[in-house]
């Protein structure tokens, strides 16, 4: 037998990636859900509603000050519990058992990412120049168009290399979703070694797995950078035909 | 009645009282400049009447139009905003942007003019202020002097009841100031309503036509440009121009 077998590191890769999906989904939905809410929370803030600030500073801090790896736990055992409650108490009958694994894994970590996303949107949207604001305002904008048109624009430039670092740290956060019985990329390369007891060579395919994932995203993101940037240069006007004939 | 009316306007910072019932009139077509030492409320003024400054008290009346300058209403609040548009110190254009889609952005959105319509029109008000060149340059390819013309031209464009300008060459290199000054002397002559802050004192002289002096948020003097400079009947007023080297008569040169 081997001591390290070079050859398995790579062989295995194929299987492993059959949970690549699911790894996908989580990633993806719990994105989503940390934009969404992130935002929500960031406009919050910003705006100082009262009540909902303070909810929204306690929410984020609480979030931010507990391990990814307890948040899990907690909504995997903590929302049957709610539903358990809610049968006995309204005599409703929620089938405990029916709840997909995943569906706790992206709560949790979707929940994870709006707090984290919420303070690298709410600083990003701040870093937008007030002048402009004022600008849009006296133009007769309404709050709304100001937000969507002036300030969400300028601050995705400001937002993005801090938002695929949060993308990146989700990825392998995504890692630790085996926890609650989903199988992802790791729960699937677990599940191998289980059989073959290769323990370190299944770990060494997760590294390369992970590691190509990050780098495909990170030069997404350069691209996404790039497209969302105002160009260095200004569009040469001979290129560009102008219309409404003016000279 | 004049074409706009602005009655007891009052503004306060805390306990500091900015503006103190300030009364305004401006004729269609005139270009009021106001003048007056730093501090004494000048760009609050002009803020107050676009509501980018919540005043205490005040009216405004635009032709027939009498607004409330401390609703709360939106809807009224974004009315008001439309009477007027304002050009800015440090211009303000959106920065990503360029050019044509800075002087679109209001006629579209706000005004809601068609695609073509809103085109022709900016394209129209940017050959105006000299600009046709740089259509696709955004703010951050121009220089201060051009992105001010592009600042203008956004204002005219849509086509206000009252121009707003609060030291529109203030924040100018001295070489820039020349082209934007310009610009604005066409827009006044085209028969723009104007409401001016600057301390460009010899192109107030022959761009206004009424000055007002303005000081602890009271209107001190105001008069025809040959009035204020020429024969300054109030002592600060006096003082003022004197310090600025703008007094005509002997007694006051330095």
């Amino acid at each position: 037998m081997k001591l390290f077998d070079w050859k398995l590191v790579f062989d295995q890769i194929p299987p492993i990636l059959s949970a690549l999906p699911v790894t996908i989904e989580l990633t993806l939905i719990a994105t989503l859900i940390g934009y969404v809410l992130g935002l929500l929370l960031a406009l919050i803030k910003i705006n100082k509603i009262p009540v909902l600030r303070q909810l929204a500073v306690l929410y984020i801090s609480i979030i931010r000050g507990t391990p990814i790896l307890v948040q899990l736990y907690v909504t995997y055992y903590g929302i049957p519990l709610i539903l358990k409650y809610h049968n006995m108490r309204f005599g409703t009958n929620y089938n405990l058992n029916a709840i997909p694994a995943i569906l706790f894994a992206i709560i949790a970590l979707g929940l994870n990412q709006s707090a984290f996303d919420s303070e690298i949107i709410r600083a990003a949207i701040q870093s937008v120049d007030k002048g402009q604001i004022e600008a849009a305002k006296t133009l007769g904008m309404t709050g709304f168009q100001i937000l969507r048109r002036v300030i969400l624009p300028q601050a995705v430039i400001v937002a993005l290399p801090s938002l695929g670092n949060s993308l990146i740290s989700l990825i392998k956060g995504t890692s630790l979703a085996f926890t609650v019985a989903v199988v992802d990329l790791t729960a699937q390369g677990r599940i191998l070694a289980g059989k073959n007891f290769r323990y370190f060579e299944v770990y060494c395919s997760l590294a390369i797995i992970y590691w190509v994932i990050t780098v495909v995203l990170e030069n997404a993101f350069k691209v996404l950078e790039k497209k969302f940037s105002i160009p260095d240069q200004p569009k040469s006007p001979a290129k560009e035909k102008v219309e409404g004939g003016v000279a | 009645m004049s074409y706009i009316e602005i009655r007891g306007l009052c503004k306060k910072f805390g306990d500091n009282v900015i503006l103190d019932h300030v009364d305004l009139d401006i004729e269609k077509g005139e270009v009021v400049a106001i003048i007056g030492p730093s501090g004494t409320g000048k760009s609050t003024l002009l803020r107050c009447l676009n509501l980018l400054e919540k005043p205490e008290a005040g009216t405004i009346k635009v032709d027939d139009r009498t607004y409330d300058l401390k609703t709360k209403d939106r809807r009224v609040k974004q009315n008001l905003r439309r009477e007027s548009s304002m050009v800015f110190q440090q211009f303000n254009l959106i920065k990503n942007k360029n050019s044509l889609e800075n002087v679109e952005e209001g006629l579209r959105i706000v005004k809601k003019l068609g695609k073509e319509e809103a085109r022709k029109k900016a394209l129209g008000a940017l050959e105006h202020v000299g600009m046709s060149d740089r259509l696709y340059h955004y703010p951050k390819h121009l220089s201060g002097g051009q992105q001010q013309r592009v600042a203008i031209a956004r204002s005219l464009a849509m086509e206000p009841n009252l121009l707003l300008m609060d030291e529109p060459t203030s924040a100018l290199d001295p070489e820039l100031v020349g082209e934007v000054l310009v610009t604005i002397r066409e827009a006044a002559k085209a028969g723009n309503t104007t409401l001016l802050v600057t301390h460009e004192m010899n192109f107030v002289r022959s761009v206004a036509n009424k000055i007002i002096f303005l000081e602890n948020g009271k209107v001190v003097a105001s008069g025809a440009p040959k009035e204020i400079f020429g024969y300054p009947n109030n002592d600060r007023l006096k003082e003022f121009l004197a310090k600025i080297n703008m007094l005509e008569g002997a007694e006051y040169n330095i």
